[in-house]
């Protein structure tokens, strides 16, 4: 994760497991958003929580450009104001009733979800490729400490046994879990890609004995 | 937590068909209790102190209550009518509070989205104007004139009719439901939603119903009204907050939504709040 004093961005998930006219439910540190790809492609990301009766947008669609509710099909814009109300057709929503946004950054196949106001944009991941994603029941210490390294700006940088450096970008998930997106060199070859695969399950059972041991610091 | 006044309503803890001597072991807001028969075959509860609840079995249900009930149960006159067939639905267990369930019961504009094809389709979404009241002698929540179009509005049903509701809430935990009647035009069948409150964020839905049709297996009277409620249930395991907001500002009603704002004003008139979240979070 990338912070400076006003804000940061999030690694929130890969750009491939989001394919257009979907939603997925994610985590930042300020809380759960509904992330979302409307059918022209734009990556958008919104409080998870329809105002009108606190259903969780994740469990939604997404039709065209718009986000809707799975409960009474209010839809929402990327922007957050309320584009419609079902159960009254003919009304134009007022401003007022809106979800709150965040701004969103996708770059080298990765989204990034801003906390606060950055000032920078996410880190440059020249040269590496996203391969997959993966959840730990583990905290960040954990990981590092069975990584032997420590995560920076550009993420961790993880030298496995018999595999290539592999490049770990870690968002905390709460509850002592982890999401681990993991780049590799752009020019891997499929056996490679394997390889790696497998070193970061091996990476993350490891660090989630840890954390059940409590030996992480 | 105990002050609130719901503590002396009436509630139900289970189906009287389904009791035998040995007991069920369920709770009642947040309390343990356990309800068998007794030697002559008569409900009995008990709680986890020890002492004998109030008891009395109506609707197919056993009910009873913590506290004091100043009033006899709510009476449902027709389920008492000649010719009508009575459903013990069973019980669905739900993670969120007994008043979301009530409340969601109330609400027909998520029919299409979330019963799709059974009580509702796009693009037949809009929700006409309809009349609500809490009438005062019954001291009741009332809302009449509802009227929906549904793709099968019954197991009875062969094929796409508006619908028309009544909506009645006599107890802060129950509703009742009358809606049109397809074998029978000049009646209403009547539907309930009894909820238990095991927990103000736990609840055991208990459905009923008292239908006009001779056809249908009770199988599948059964399994249509599983099949809605396992639908509602996706969405109020995943409402936040899990108890029901009473201020307002933290959700946002519209003309749809009437109902619901007569039933919130109602439960706070009571201090009915168990289950509900009084200050905006």
């Amino acid at each position: 994760m990338l912070s400076d004093k006003t804000g940061s961005w999030t690694p929130v998930a890969l750009s491939a497991d989001l394919p257009a006219g979907t939603v997925m439910p994610a985590r930042t540190p300020a809380g759960r958003i509904a992330l979302w790809r409307s059918q022209s492609g734009r990556a958008a990301a919104s409080a998870d929580r329809c105002p009108h009766r606190g259903m969780r947008l994740s469990h939604g669609f997404v039709r065209g450009e718009a986000l809707s509710c799975i409960y009474h099909g209010w839809s929402y814009a990327r922007t957050g104001n309320c584009l419609r109300i079902p159960a009254h057709p003919g009304l134009a929503p007022p401003e007022t009733i809106r979800v709150e946004t965040h701004e969103v950054e996708e770059c080298g196949g990765v989204i990034w979800v801003a906390v606060g106001v950055p000032t920078a944009q996410p880190p440059g991941l020249e040269g590496v490729a996203p391969l997959r994603s993966l959840t730990a029941h583990a905290a960040v210490a954990a990981i590092e400490t069975a990584a032997g390294a420590k995560a920076g700006a550009g993420g961790l940088v993880w030298q496995a046994q018999d595999a290539q450096q592999i490049r770990l970008l870690l968002a905390p998930q709460g509850d002592e879990q982890t999401l681990i997106h993991v780049l590799l060199d752009d020019n891997s070859s499929l056996s490679q890609r394997i390889a790696a695969s497998r070193a970061v399950e091996r990476l993350r059972r490891t660090a989630e004995d840890l954390q059940t041991k409590g030996i992480a610091p | 937590m105990m002050q609130d006044a719901m503590v002396d309503e009436w509630y139900p803890v289970g189906l009287f068909s389904q009791l035998d001597v040995n007991g069920r072991k369920t709770a009642l807001m947040g309390e343990p209790i356990e309800v068998a028969l007794d030697a002559e075959d008569r409900a009995k509860v008990t709680c986890g102190d020890g002492r004998t609840l109030p008891v009395c079995v109506r609707y197919g249900h056993v009910w009873s209550s913590l506290g004091k009930p100043q009033k006899d149960l709510f009476a449902i006159p027709e389920a008492d009518q000649p010719g009508r067939r009575l459903v013990d639905v069973g019980v669905i267990r739900v993670r969120c509070s007994p008043l979301r369930a009530v409340e969601n019961f109330l609400d027909i504009a998520h029919f299409p989205f979330v019963h799709t094809d059974i009580l509702g389709a796009e693009p037949h979404t809009e929700v006409e104007d309809y009349k609500v009241e809490i009438r005062q002698q019954e001291d009741e929540v009332w809302a009449t004139q509802v009227k929906f179009y549904q793709p099968k509005a019954a197991k009875s049903a062969s094929g796409g009719i508006t619908t028309e509701y009544m909506y009645r809430v006599p107890a802060p935990t129950c509703s009742v439901l009358y809606k049109t009647c397809p074998p029978r035009p000049c009646e209403w069948d009547v539907i309930t939603l009894f909820v238990q409150p095991l927990a103000e964020d736990l609840c055991d839905v208990w459905p009923w119903m008292a239908l006009f049709d001779d056809v249908t297996p009770m199988t599948d009277l059964i399994h249509f009204q599983q099949t809605i409620f396992l639908q509602d249930r996706s969405i109020l395991e995943n409402q936040i907050p899990r108890l029901l907001p009473l201020d307002p500002g933290m959700e946002i009603p519209t003309r749809a939504d009437l109902t619901s704002v007569a039933y919130r004003r109602w439960l706070k008139r009571h201090n009915y709040t168990y289950g509900a979240q009084l200050v905006a979070q």
